[in-house]
């Protein structure tokens, strides 16, 4: 009954949400007394109504706007003394302002960077209509016969497979709508005209121009490889053979394995930087070397293969059908294989998988063109932050150390009527207008950096007008992050102050320091962090680059035969040494299955019912000589000797792995004949380093069996030191008066060797620039903080210096705390870079300890930084005429 | 000029904060509107309008002791100022100036 006769709790509890505080007791107050006469007057439907009505009546933008409306009315007026403020600030307080910006920009134009490269990373294939639906093809396979492999690495997963599994894929899996093998090992010799170069081969299926969006400039996309013969090229390849003529209804003469004629009868575009799939001719697969003879040998992974599923298809009645696939067409070989290689039953031995499109490029398990490791992203990333965070610091500790000159400010504007959260309007106010000049000043950097940030990251991305949206998208939420983190602490302490003590002077001239110590700690640390990691990456690289492989690879030029796979690559290599082997400046030609980082073949075979492998390279008889390899023991091919054809000369690893005790009496039956014993060894060679450092010397033999282990598709040229130059031109005139149509293509073997280092060495670099700025940024902020410390210290130095301190006193007064808090710094920092470097370091089979004298010398690097950033102020102070300051006291 | 003028329902509501003295406050000053001049205006309206004039200066507010009525809500007592007495004698001079330019004739014509 109670409940009845007052007003109900919900309609006042509406008017309490929008009526300001001040007001609402006497509101209510008068609502309840008309309640209370309608009630008694009117009953009580009609007092509830009214009263609802009433409260209604009440939300009323004089009511609701009352107090909270005068506040943000004085706000818009003060904005204009505050850019006012902010600009004297900034003007009166220059070093600062600068140390400030420039740091803050540096910070900011790399998180741009990182963020392109990000979103590079994750654009990858997404610009195929039907990317939903296509799927690479994978290969989970046991590696069972190779017993240099540890239990761990023995998944073997890859993307190569049977040549005819496509047919197999879309007669037998029926939610296949297309599917296109897509081969782009080949190299072959192009020629139009009188042009002739070496081109990367693409073969395809018609079904790939149905699958993939690849625009096609010209020519008909549903006929287009209607016929074996008929070849797509991209603008790029039509321009350079072309010209300005339409290369539609051309014939070009294509020669892989073989020459044949091929009618160009699609210009296609090329594929942009962010794509997975790339190719500059394509011709239909059935052209490929050996097309026939690998259809139907199950056991030949060779081609990777991408399937398009009709939309909306089942994916576990996909596996279902690659499982039956397997089974119908590997069962017995797997079978085999199981027992050939003692495999156990739980163990999966062989199994197809799929990978989405968009999924390839960071897939980084299994191996593709321009795959990518997801982890770079977070390195990059953090690295970015890193930077960021540290110039945040040195705004923080800056803002905080110089806060003595705005205490009286604060005080004034506190007495005036300021209430403390216009305070932190305004400081903060302060940090976003400075975070908003480094935004312009770092969008200009992040554009002036992008080609070399391009040439690190290996990677094309271009200046577009979209991306200039992302990265001034991306500054401004860096920006307002920015000064929202960095100002924020500063702004509330600096509106704590007191105004009384702060007028009073209770607060005194000095500022302190005290909280801006641990700061500067953990930004030293910061770049601490970063000073080890690249003195031991550093050394790490110096060292693989200087270290003796065993072999000399200096002044020796790499040609391909240009062959293809058959002996008319010895002849080719026979005929160049007959005809350059009297120039004084040629030393040796040799001939070879492949050169350093040029590819490798490992044979497993069967000794005694045991699994072996060792790595084999066919050779000629120069080839030993030629790299300055050393004999352990016995000797090298001999020309004159006809059975050396059937002798291997084996290294000092592979003798290991045999146990042989006097290997000169050994045979090697690599090629498992069961008749004779195998292959004599006459050599052993001492170990040299044929793969990279990041590979142990695994056992390996060279042969001159040339039906077995391979032909000799590269020639390899030693040439005097004395200008090489002209030495390669002759060789060139020599090539083209031997063989007109094919290209003289070289490289040197060193710089072949030091590619194997490529992507270390481009993180070398990108550790040592944002080392670079990070110590940039970091100095810049102990300079600043020394600045205010020795200002802070005016009097004591010149009380002391009155007493009768030395220069030298006062010098290592001002200095030694600076000191310490590196030291400290770097304590600190130690076991981190310790363990990321220990990470890094196990990448390579070969490595440089790290010991106590790199620490200790980055530690002595980065105290010398420290101290010479600090010297300035402590000089400057310790110079100063103790008359100047202590007269005004 | 501009700032002491005063609406219509401003002067009337002023007025009335005038003549009930220590007893105006919201429902009061209904009521008295509805006693005198027989107009129901809404208690919103009344209050949003003492606000008004209280920013202007020429009401000012305080609050009254607690009473058993209304749940035990204080009132919020209104007083005129002087500023607030100064503009209503204003108003009522201005408009007598005015009132005696209206020609006498007309009204002698209707007597006649």
């Amino acid at each position: 009954m109670n409940n009845n006769t007052t007003p109900s709790a919900s309609v006042l509890r509406l008017l309490r949400w929008f009526c300001p505080e001040a007001l609402y007791e006497s509101i209510e107050g008068d609502l309840r007394e008309q309640f209370e006469i309608d009630l008694s007057v009117r009953g009580k439907g009609y007092a509830k109504r009214r009263l609802l009505w009433n409260v209604l009546r009440f939300f009323h933008p004089e009511i609701v706007l009352r107090n909270r409306f005068s506040i943000t009315l004085i706000n818009t007026i003060m904005i204009g003394n505050y850019v006012k403020v902010t600009w004297r600030n900034i003007q009166k307080r220059k070093v600062y302002s600068i140390i400030n910006a420039v740091g803050l920009s540096i910070g900011i134009a790399f998180c741009m960077l990182i963020f392109l490269f990000i979103r590079d990373e994750q654009s990858f294939d997404q610009f195929h209509t039907n990317k939903n639906n296509i799927y690479r093809i994978d290969v989970h396979e046991y590696a069972y016969w190779d017993v240099n492999v540890e239990e761990k690495d023995r998944n073997d997963s890859h993307a190569y497979m049977q040549l005819g599994l496509k047919q197999v894929l879309k007669e037998e899996a029926p939610m296949v709508e297309y599917a296109t093998r897509y081969s782009n090992s080949f190299k072959g010799i192009v020629k139009y005209d009188d042009k002739v170069f070496t081109e990367d081969l693409t073969y395809v299926d018609a079904d790939f121009f149905n699958m993939f969006s690849f625009k096609l400039i010209s020519g008909n996309r549903e006929k287009l490889f209607a016929t074996n013969s008929e070849v797509a090229i991209t603008e790029g390849v039509a321009h350079k053979y072309f010209g300005d003529e339409n290369p539609i209804g051309k014939t070009m003469q294509i020669d892989s394995e073989g020459e044949k004629s091929f009618l160009v009868s699609g210009i296609i575009e090329t594929p942009p930087s962010n794509s997975s799939i790339n190719f500059k001719i394509l011709l239909p697969i059935e052209n490929r070397p050996y097309y026939e003879k690998q259809l139907d040998r199950w056991g030949s992974f060779s081609t990777p293969t991408f399937v398009q599923l009709k939309a909306g298809s089942d994916l576990t009645a996909f596996n279902y059908n690659l499982e039956k696939i397997t089974e119908k067409h590997m069962g017995d070989r797997l079978k085999n294989r199981r027992k050939e290689g003692n495999v156990p039953d739980n163990i999966d031995i062989f199994h197809y998988g799929y990978t989405a499109l968009p999924d390839i490029h960071l897939k980084k398990e299994i191996d593709w063109e321009k795959v990518s490791d997801p982890q770079y992203s977070f390195i990059l990333g953090g690295i970015a932050l890193l930077i960021l965070l540290i110039a945040c610091i040195n705004y923080i500790s800056l803002a905080l150390t110089s806060s003595a000159s705005r205490r009286k400010e604060v005080g004034v504007r506190k007495v005036l009527g300021a209430f403390r959260k216009q305070l932190i309007f305004q400081f903060g106010f302060e940090s976003l207008v400075l975070a908003c000049i480094s935004l312009i000043i770092g969008f200009g950097l992040a554009i002036l950096f992008l080609p070399f940030f391009n040439e690190f990251t290996d990677k094309a991305i271009p200046i577009s007008n979209e991306n200039l949206l992302i990265l001034l998208g991306s500054g401004v939420m860096i920006t307002l992050l920015v000064g929202l983190l960095a100002g924020s602490y500063p702004s509330l302490v600096l509106s704590g102050f007191k105004p009384v003590l702060v007028l009073k002077n209770s607060y005194g001239t000095k500022v302190n320091t005290a909280f801006t110590k641990p700061l500067v700690v953990l930004q030293f640390a910061l770049s601490a962090f970063l000073i080890i990691s690249s003195v031991i990456m550093y050394k790490q690289m110096y060292f693989i680059t200087t270290k003796n492989l065993g072999y000399n690879s200096d002044q020796v030029l790499v040609i391909p035969t240009q062959t293809g796979w058959n002996n008319e690559a010895e002849k080719v290599v026979a005929r160049f040494r007959t005809r350059m082997q009297h120039d004084g400046d040629v030393v040796a030609v040799s001939g070879t299955s492949s050169s350093f980082n040029r590819g490798w073949s490992k044979n497993g075979y069967k000794i005694d019912g045991i699994n072996r492998s060792a790595f084999v390279y066919a050779v000629d008889p120069y080839y030993v000589p030629l790299l300055n390899l050393e004999l352990e023991s016995g000797r090298n091919f001999d020309v004159n000797i006809p059975s050396d054809t059937n002798a291997v000369v084996v290294n000092e690893a592979l003798v290991k792995d045999m146990g042989w005790t006097d290997p000169l009496n050994e045979y090697l039956n690599y090629n498992e004949d069961s008749v004779g014993p195998g292959a004599r060894v006459i050599g052993v060679l001492k170990d040299y380093h044929y793969r990279s450092l990041e590979a142990p010397i695994d056992p390996m033999f060279l042969s001159m069996d040339k039906e077995f282990v391979g032909h000799l598709a590269t020639m390899l040229v030693k040439v005097s030191s004395r200008n090489i130059p002209e030495t390669i031109e002759k060789l060139t005139k020599a090539w083209i008066a031997l063989y007109p149509d094919k290209p003289f293509d070289y490289t040197f073997m060193d710089q072949d060797v030091a590619r194997q280092y490529e992507s270390h060495q481009r993180w070398m670099s990108i550790v040592g620039l944002s080392t670079g700025f990070a110590i940039l940024i970091s100095c810049l902020g102990l300079f600043g903080l020394a600045g205010i410390n020795a200002v802070n210290r005016t009097k004591e130095i010149g009380i002391r210096k009155v007493m009768g301190a030395e220069l030298s006193n006062i010098f290592v007064l001002m200095n030694k705390q600076f000191i310490w808090l590196s030291i400290i710094a770097f304590i600190i920092a130690i076991p981190f870079s310790w363990y990321v470097m220990r990470q890094w370091l196990t990448k390579f089979e070969f490595r440089i300890d790290m010991d106590w004298t790199l620490l200790a010398g980055s530690i002595l690097c980065g105290v010398v930084i420290a101290l010479l950033t600090v010297s300035y102020h402590s000089l400057k102070a310790a110079h100063t005429n103790p008359a100047e300051t202590l007269k005004y006291e | 000029m501009n700032k002491s003028y005063l609406g219509e329902f401003e002067e009337l509501i002023l007025t009335i904060v005038g003549i009930l003295q220590e007893e105006a406050y919201g429902n009061a000053i209904v009521t008295e509107i509805k006693h005198r001049v027989d107009r129901d205006v809404n208690l919103s309206a009344v209050h949003v309008t003492l606000y008004r004039l209280e920013d202007k200066g020429y009401v000012k507010s305080s609050m009254g002791g607690a009473t058993n009525s209304r749940g035990g809500r204080r009132k919020r007592i209104f007083t005129i100022t002087n500023a607030g007495i100064a503009v209503l004698r204003a108003m009522k001079e201005s408009r007598t100036e005015l009132w005696k330019l209206i020609p006498q004739l007309k009204i002698s014509y209707g007597q006649g």
